[in-house]
């Protein structure tokens, strides 16, 4: 065993795959080194680095906001100092499968808005695809630059009890939480500053670079220096951080809708020296709000006239406009078909089972096992808007019930997946809290690219299930093994 | 075989300079079997550069942006239409077959999206109304044309007591309205029927005793007869629209062939005007030609003006727009 103790006392959760501990409470081969290593720092030392993590998160900025109430509060993102490991083998497939779930998803997103082949073979039923809000029939027949409609993927991945990974949701339109990868990596780095090179960790600080290359490369003007901006909501959007961050690290203008201007289908950038042509938006600025000529009329985010360029192809929108019907909850389920018909392959991720409300016998059921049921909407995310079956009261329940009644379509249920858990570092000791994996995947002219890591999220609340930033959630750097 | 001349003026009066305007227009005629379109002059303050493409539910649609600081801004729609008569629906299919029909097309591309009904506060009470109303035995086509007169003969006439953004609800209570809001009442109640039914925008062009609708644009429905296709029906009216009535747009609801919409910069008020004339001829009239010498502009709608502290207005739309969920 080891000299400290804060490292003898690690109770795995039973029942529950614990990413250190083997079945007969051994520590993995892949977290030895990083164990022994931190069994030889003091419990002060330790402590004085996760105070050190906390003090550089917060005069570095690295904030993000939680709404309450019409206010939103800055907070840091907890950062827990124990690395979540990942070996080589786990990542290859990790990384087989996202690829090829998002080589489906662009070719239904590309289906869905030209030929809708898929529909007339009554792969997916076509009441769910027309009664999705982000099916945008403004999408039809526009052709987007190398067909590519998902050009940034953030799929949600956890493990089971068994270690089966599971893809939990696809995030297709502004997924969010790549500058939390970067900047834990950086803050490990400072933190534990020969570790990493011993333990073979891959570097993730090319994201920047291969989306910058991406973003180029999809420049209607074939010209060597086109003008890419990043189009952020504002000051007062939970993930605003990031947009500087990642402004900064691309090397683009961040820009907001009032920068911009179309004049006769082409997009221009206010700047002091008068307009300049802007070639390559990548927005995160919802679809509803982007034009305010042919979406929501009151935004005041947007760019009016925008559409007109981008039907013209005189600007390209990254990610485009209408993937929301790729990533719809209820769309989900579908996506292993989708998978066998376009691709002729099986699945290399698998769904969480997932019952759609709209569907009589199917809601009968989850509402006769509600207790063993996370029942979400279909159109939020961000962890908004759910039902934990086996936390929630009978009023809640109930509650839920009839909201689920008036729209059954906008809600699905899943069987309550017990999430893998990692050893975190709380109160000077090592306990198991509950995990999933965001994984950024980038998709341009070349192909699929994915860094080996991503945001690894954990819910720090004891017996907690829940890993979203808004509901209480931290993150943990994420290590790929060469 | 009616020739309409067609004049669509569309002009925005701000109360000071404004910049930045971005416009979308869908006043081009559809041009099917029925209606032919000579000639088409489109005059814009600035001159802009209009770019047109077809939308999903087949119409012509242009946009165009103009820049310049300016204080109005005219559109200025010059059509030549001839309009064929289409033949009637014959009907000779027995009424349990046609609904058969109607509710096997109910899952395909375009039918679906003409068959959602809205929710809205009094929709109990006007399913029991069409509960009451109906008649069994009767075709899609005479179940259409009953609700078309059930709507003429209960919903006043009133322009100006609802604006373009007035809700169903609204209607529903006031038991009054414009020919948008009795498409919009018509349209609703034949898709709770399970009868597919779109919204038409275009003109009408009378031959003689003023129709309701004249002078402005005007807005009916279309509905999905089995074995025909669709047929035009005007429930302000109360009868078939046909070689009177031209079409410039067809879809889901009114937002879908808004004729003229447009957002601009600049913390000013603005006032829209509208005005349609119609000559023709070419139709068995009484009345001698260039009928109709409106000069007067009518549609006027007044937007709110800024009593409301503009700053913190803004600041407040900020905060709660750019507060949307990142994934």
């Amino acid at each position: 065993m080891y000299k400290s103790a804060h490292f003898n006392d690690y109770n795995a959760i039973k029942g529950v795959w614990d990413e250190m501990y083997s079945e007969n409470s051994t520590i993995r081969d892949h977290y030895q080194k990083v164990i022994s290593y931190l069994s030889n720092e003091s419990t002060d030392n330790l402590n004085k680095k996760e105070e050190l993590a906390r003090r550089l998160f917060m005069t570095q900025g690295i904030t993000f906001t939680v709404y309450n109430s019409g206010e939103g509060i800055e907070k840091i993102f907890p950062f827990d100092i124990i690395p979540r490991i990942i070996t080589a083998p786990e990542w290859k497939l990790v990384e087989r499968g996202i690829k090829q779930r998002l080589t489906a998803l662009n070719l239904f997103l590309k289906d869905v808005y030209h030929n809708q082949f898929i529909i007339k073979d009554g792969i997916v039923p076509i009441d769910v695809i027309y009664s999705c809000p982000h099916f945008l029939r403004e999408m039809y027949k526009l052709d987007v630059p190398y067909d590519i409609y998902v050009h940034i993927a953030g799929i949600d991945l956890i493990r089971d009890e068994k270690g089966t990974f599971y893809v939990l949701e696809d995030n297709l339109r502004t997924p969010s939480g790549v500058s939390y990868m970067l900047e834990n990596r950086e803050i490990t780095k400072r933190l534990f500053p020969d570790l990493l090179p011993q333990c073979n960790v891959r570097s993730v600080t090319e994201y920047p670079t291969i989306l910058y290359k991406n973003l180029m490369a999809l420049s209607p003007r074939r010209i060597s220096n086109p003008t890419v901006v990043l189009l952020s909501p504002g000051i007062y959007n939970s993930a605003y951080f990031e947009h500087t961050t990642l402004a900064r690290l691309m090397g683009v203008e961040l820009v907001e809708g009032r920068d911009l201007v179309v004049n006769n289908h082409k997009v221009y950038m206010k700047t002091t020296t008068g307009l300049q042509q802007v070639d390559v938006i990548y927005r995160r600025v919802d679809d509803d709000f982007l034009d305010p000529l042919v979406f929501n009329p009151k935004s005041v985010l947007g760019v009016a006239g925008l559409m007109s360029a981008y039907r013209k192809g005189n600007v390209a929108i990254v990610n485009a406009i209408g993937n929301g019907v790729a990533d719809d909850k209820a769309i989900y389920s579908y996506v292993p078909e989708m998978i066998k018909y376009y691709l002729n392959e099986e699945p290399i991720l698998k769904n969480v089972p997932t019952y759609q409300l709209r569907n009589d016998d199917e809601r009968e059921y989850t509402f006769a096992n509600i207790n063993t049921m996370v029942v979400k909407k279909t159109n939020e995310s961000g962890g908004y808007g759910m039902l934990m079956g086996h936390a929630a009261s009978e009023q809640e329940i109930d509650d839920y019930k009839k909201e689920i009644l008036k729209e059954p379509r906008n809600f699905i249920a899943q069987p309550t997946i017990s999430l893998s858990a990692a050893p975190c570092y709380l109160q000077g000791a090592l306990q198991p809290r509950r995990i999933d994996l965001r994984p950024y995947a980038l998709c341009g002219p070349d192909g699929i690219e994915i860094v080996p890591g991503g945001l690894t999220r954990v819910a720090l609340k004891e017996g907690s299930l829940v890993v979203n930033s808004s509901q209480g959630g931290g993150s943990k750097d994420t290590w790929v093994l060469m | 075989m009616p020739e309409f001349k067609i004049q669509h003026i569309t002009r925005y009066t701000y109360e000071g300079l404004v910049r930045d305007s971005a416009n979308q227009i869908i006043l081009y005629p559809i041009t099917d079997v029925a209606q032919e379109v000579l000639k088409h002059d489109l005059t814009i303050t600035g001159n802009p550069v209009v770019d047109t493409h077809i939308d999903y539910y087949g119409n012509q649609v242009g946009s165009f942006t103009y820049l310049e600081k300016h204080s109005r801004l005219v559109i200025n729609s010059e059509v030549l239409v001839v309009t064929h008569p289409k033949e009637l629906p014959a009907d000779d299919i027995a009424a349990d077959e046609q609904w058969q029909m109607l509710a096997s097309v109910q899952f395909i591309v375009p039918y679906i999206d003409f068959l959602k009904p809205e929710y809205f506060e009094s929709l109990p009470e006007l399913i029991t109304t069409i509960e009451s109303e109906r008649l069994q035995g009767e075709t899609p086509y005479q179940t259409a044309l009953r609700f078309a007169g059930y709507i003429y003969k209960n919903i006043k006439y009133l322009p100006g007591v609802t604006t373009v953004e007035s809700t169903l609800d609204e209607v529903w209570k006031l038991k009054a309205g414009v020919c948008q809001d009795f498409a919009h009442l018509f349209i609703q109640i034949l898709r709770l029927l399970k009868i597919p039914a779109r919204y038409v925008s275009g003109y009408i062009c009378p031959n003689h005793n003023g129709m309701r609708g004249e002078g402005a644009t005007h807005a009916w429905a279309e509905v999905f007869i089995p074995n025909y296709g669709w047929i035009g029906i005007d429930p302000t009216n109360n009868c078939v629209a046909n070689e009177t009535h031209v079409r410039l747009a067809v879809g889901r609801n009114f937002s879908d062939c808004s004729p003229v919409k447009g957002v601009y910069k600049g913390n000013s008020g603005h006032m829209l005007e509208v005005k349609v004339s119609v000559e023709y001829k070419g139709l068995p009239s009484s009345e001698p030609e260039n009928l109709i010498p409106t000069n007067q502009f009518i549609q006027t709608i007044e937007s709110e003006p800024f009593t409301t502290n503009s700053y913190r207005r803004y600041q407040e739309i900020m905060l709660m727009q750019q507060q949307q969920q990142q994934q």
